[in-house]
C-alpha cells in the first residue's frame, strides 16, 4: 500500500482558497465514502490553516487523482495552484509533523492534534479510516504526545500579552482569586484583558482616561470600568497590573506606588508595562514588593522563547524522525512476517517428511537416543539455513528494501502463489504481493 | 537485615534523585513517576528496617546514625506527601538529593549503638525525639523549598530567563509552602522545647549548655517568623533567609544532642 498526502495549508494558500475547502462535517463524511472505496483508505485533516487528504492506497497515483478532482470540484482551479503533495515516507513524516504541531502557524500550538484526532474519529466512524491508516495515526499520536512531553515546545510564549500573563504565573500560583487591573483600554489592554480574563483572573478592573471606552471593553470581556482618579486605590487593591497607555509621563513613580505599599502588608504586586513611552519608571521596580516588567524585559522573554522554541523545533524533528523511523521498520516486518512464517513452514514440512523417510529406512534397529538426535539434525538444519534471512528480513528497515527482499524470498522460494491465495483471505488493509514504495516529496 | 533494608532504600532515593534532577533539565511524565513510585518503595524498605530497630528500642532512636537515618525518612516522607498533593516534582530535585545527603552518614555511622541506659527510659522520651526529628524534616523541607524562592525570585529580579526561570512553581506557590511547613515545624518544636525541659528538670536541673541554647534560640527565630507572617505581612525573601538560618541553628541543636561531650548529654547517659 501506498501512502500518500496531498493539501494546502497556511503555507502555500491565502485564507481565501482555505475557506473554499472548509467543508462541514456531513460534507466530509460525503467525501469520504466517495473516496474511499476498498481497499483505499481515506483521511480527511481539516482545520483553519490546512485541509489535507491522507490516502493509503495499492495504487497512489489512481487514489491521488480521484482526490485532486474531488478538490478541484470544491476548491475550484484556483485550489489546485496550492496544492503540495508527500507520498512514502515523506507523507509519513508530513502526519508526524503536523500532529506533533512542527507544521504549525504557532509552532507549538496543541490544538492540532485534537483536531488530528477528531479527523480520523470522522474517518474511522465513515469506515474509511482501517488498518493501515489507524496504525500510521495511532503512531503519529504517540509521537505527537513524545514531543510534547520530551520537548518544551508547547510551553512557549506567543503574543506580548499571553507573555505578560506567562511571567505573571512566574509569580503567582495562577491568578485565581487574584485582582487585575488594566490600566488604558486601546487595543493592547483589550488583548491583555482578554489573556488575563482567560487565565482565570478573579476581579478584572479596567480604567482609562475617558471613561467610556474603559466601559466599552469592559462590556466586551466581563470587567468591571472604573474611573481614572481611583487609579491608585485600586492599585492598592490589585496584584497584577497591565498598562498600555499613551501617556508622555509615567503614570507610576517609585513615590507613588510605594505611598500605596503602606496598606498592603508585604503583599506582592505584579506590574507589566506594554507603553511606549513607559508608564512606569524604572525606579519602581526597586520595590521589594513589585515586580515590574517593560516591553523591553517581555521582548527578551518572547526573544527567549523563540529561540528556545527553534532549539526544541529541532529537537521535536528528531524526535519524528525517530518514530517515522520505527513505524516504517514495524511495517516493514509485519508485511514481511507472512513470507517468513510460510518459509519456515514449508522448510520444516520438509524436514518432517525427510527425517521420518529415513527412520523408516534404517528400521527399528535405532534406539530412543539415535531417533532424537535425527529429528534434531533436521530441525537444525532448518533453523540454520533460514537464520540468515530471518535476520536479514527482520533487520532491514526501510520499507523498500524489506519488500524487495521478502519479495525476492517468496520468489526464490514459490511461496508467491500461495501467498496471494492466502492474502486474498485476509483484511484488505494488508498487502498481499511486497510493493516498491515511491519515496520523496514533490510540490 | 535492617541495614540492608535501609542501603537498599538509600539506592532507590539515590536513583529517585537522579530521576528528578534529570526533570528537572527535561520535563518528563515518566522521570517524575519514576521518581515518586522510587521514593515510595524506597521510604516502605526504609520505614521496615525502621520499625524493626526502634521497635527494639523502645521507639527511639540511638546515636547520630539512627537520627540521621530516622531524619532523612521523615523528610522523604514529607516530601512524597507534599508531592502527591501539590504534584510538583521539580521539589524533588532539590529534597531527595539533601535527602541522601543525610541518609549516607547515617548508614555509615551504623553498628555505633549502645545499650540504653536505664536512667533514661522516660515514656514520654520517644515522643520527644520523634517530634524533634520530625520538627527538624519540616524545617529542613523548609529551608529546601526557602533555596528554591531565592533562586526562583533572582530569576524574576534579573529577568533571567533560562532553565531555572521556567521549571521552578511560582515564588507565591514557594512562600505559601514555606509558610505551612514553618507553622507545622513551629509546632513540632515546641513541643519538642518543653517535654525536653521537663526532662532536663527532672533529672539534672536546667543547664545552659550547647544544646539547649541553640534550641532556645531557633525556637525563638521560629517563632518571630511566624509572629512578622501573621502580624507584620512579612513574607518572601526575608522568610526564606530567617528559615535557612532557623534551620541551621535546629540542625546544631540536632547534632549536638549526639556529642558525648555536652553535659547534658553525658549526664542522659549516666543513670
Amino acid at each position: 500500500m501506498e501512502l500518500v498526502c496531498i493539501g494546502l495549508s497556511h503555507r502555500t494558500a491565502p485564507l481565501v482558497v482555505r475557506e473554499r475547502l472548509a467543508l462541514s462535517e456531513s460534507r466530509q463524511v460525503e467525501v469520504l465514502q466517495r473516496l474511499a472505496q476498498s481497499p483505499v483508505e481515506v483521511l480527511w485533516v481539516s482545520t483553519c490553516n490546512r485541509v489535507e487528504v491522507y490516502l493509503s492506497a495499492p495504487d497512489g497515483m489512481l487514489a491521488r487523482e480521484r482526490a485532486v478532482s474531488e478538490l478541484r470540484a470544491l476548491g475550484g482551479d484556483e485550489a489546485l495552484d496550492h496544492l503540495y503533495e508527500h507520498r512514502g515516507e515523506a507523507a509519513l513524516i508530513h502526519l508526524f509533523r503536523v500532529a506533533s504541531s512542527l507544521d504549525s502557524m504557532v509552532l507549538g500550538e496543541a490544538q492540532i492534534l485534537g483536531q488530528v484526532k477528531d479527523s480520523f474519529e470522522r474517518g474511522q466512524g465513515a469506515g474509511a479510516v482501517r488498518g493501515e491508516l489507524t496504525r500510521a495515526c495511532a503512531a503519529a499520536f504517540g509521537c505527537a504526545k513524545r514531543v510534547r512531553t520530551e520537548t518544551a515546545i508547547g510551553r512557549a510564549a506567543t503574543s506580548m500579552a499571553s507573555a505578560a500573563v506567562q511571567l505573571a504565573s512566574k509569580v503567582f500560583d495562577g491568578l485565581k482569586g487574584k485582582t487585575v487591573l488594566v490600566v488604558g483600554a486601546g487595543e493592547m489592554g483589550e488583548l491583555a484583558a482578554r489573556h488575563l480574563q482567560q487565565a482565570g483572573a478573579t476581579k478584572l478592573f479596567i480604567t482609562n482616561r475617558t471613561l467610556a471606552r474603559a466601559e466599552a471593553l469592559a462590556m466586551e470581556v466581563g470587567g468591571v470600568a472604573r474611573p481614572f482618579e481611583e487609579l491608585f486605590s485600586l492599585l492598592g487593591a490589585a496584584d497584577v497590573v497591565v498598562c498600555s497607555t499613551a501617556s508622555p509621563v509615567p503614570l507610576f513613580t517609585r513615590e507613588n506606588v510605594g505611598a500605596v505599599g503602606k496598606g498592603r502588608k508585604g503583599r506582592p504586586l505584579f506590574m507589566v508595562d506594554l507603553a511606549v513611552p513607559r508608564d512606569i519608571d524604572p525606579g519602581v521596580g526597586t520595590l521589594d514588593w513589585v515586580h515590574a516588567y517593560d516591553v523591553d524585559d517581555i521582548q527578551k522573554f518572547v526573544a527567549d522563547n523563540a529561540a528556545a522554541r527553534a532549539e526544541e523545533a529541532h529537537k521535536a524533528g528528531v524526535l519524528v524522525a525517530q518514530e517515522v523511523a520505527r513505524f516504517v521498520k514495524e511495517r516493514a516486518l509485519r508485511e514481511g512476517m507472512p513470507v517468513l512464517a510460510r518459509l519456515r513452514q514449508r522448510a520444516e514440512a520438509i524436514a518432517r517428511t525427510e527425517v521420518e523417510r529415513t527412520l523408516t529406512s534404517l528400521g527399528d534397529g535405532l534406539t530412543d537416543k539415535q531417533r532424537k538426535s535425527i529429528e534434531a539434525m533436521g530441525r537444525a538444519i532448518v533453523n540454520k539455513l533460514l537464520h540468515e534471512p530471518t535476520s536479514r528480513l527482520r533487520a532491514v528497515g526501510p520499507e523498500g528494501e524489506g519488500n524487495r527482499l521478502a519479495g525476492a524470498a517468496a520468489e526464490l522460494f514459490g511461496l508467491l502463489e500461495a501467498e496471494m491465495e492466502a492474502a486474498d483471505s485476509e483484511a484488505s488493509s494488508m498487502a498481499p504481493v511486497p510493493q516498491q514504495l515511491a519515496t520523496g516529496a514533490k510540490r | 537485615m535492617s541495614h540492608t533494608l535501609v542501603s537498599l532504600a538509600c539506592h532507590a532515593y539515590g536513583i529517585a534523585a537522579v530521576a528528578y534532577l534529570a526533570y528537572l533539565v527535561r520535563q518528563s511524565d515518566a522521570l517524575a513517576m519514576a521518581g515518586r513510585v522510587l521514593v515510595g518503595g524506597g521510604l516502605v524498605l526504609h520505614g521496615v528496617a525502621l520499625f524493626e530497630l526502634l521497635g527494639a528500642q523502645s521507639g527511639r532512636p540511638v546515636g547520630m546514625a539512627q537520627g540521621f537515618s530516622t531524619l532523612a525518612f521523615l523528610l522523604l516522607a514529607i516530601f512524597l506527601a507534599l508531592d502527591v498533593r501539590y504534584r510538583r516534582p521539580v521539589i524533588g530535585a532539590f529534597l531527595t538529593p539533601l535527602a541522601v545527603t543525610v541518609l549516607i552518614p547515617g548508614l555509615l555511622m551504623n553498628g555505633g549503638q549502645s545499650p540504653l541506659p536505664p536512667g533514661v527510659r522516660q515514656p514520654l522520651l520517644p515522643l520527644h525525639i520523634t517530634l524533634a526529628l520530625l520538627g527538624l524534616a519540616a524545617f529542613a523541607v523548609a529551608a529546601g523549598v526557602g533555596v528554591m524562592y531565592l533562586l526562583m525570585e533572582r530569576q524574576v529580579r534579573a529577568k533571567r530567563f533560562g532553565l531555572l526561570f521556567s521549571r521552578l512553581p511560582s515564588l507565591e506557590f514557594l512562600d505559601t509552602l514555606n509558610r505551612r511547613l514553618v507553622v507545622w515545624g513551629f509546632i513540632a518544636l515546641s513541643i519538642t522545647l518543653a517535654t525536653g525541659a521537663f526532662f532536663v528538670a527532672s533529672t539534672i536541673g536546667w543547664q545552659w549548655d550547647g544544646k539547649s541554647i541553640a534550641t532556645v534560640v531557633a525556637w525563638a527565630v521560629f517563632a518571630a517568623i511566624v509572629n512578622a507572617r501573621i502580624f507584620a505581612g512579612w513574607r518572601g525573601r526575608r522568610v526564606a533567609l530567617l528559615t535557612m538560618a532557623g534551620f541551621c541553628l535546629v540542625l546544631v541543636s540536632f547534632l549536638t544532642s549526639y556529642d558525648v561531650t555536652s553535659s547534658t548529654a553525658a549526664a542522659m547517659r549516666i543513670p
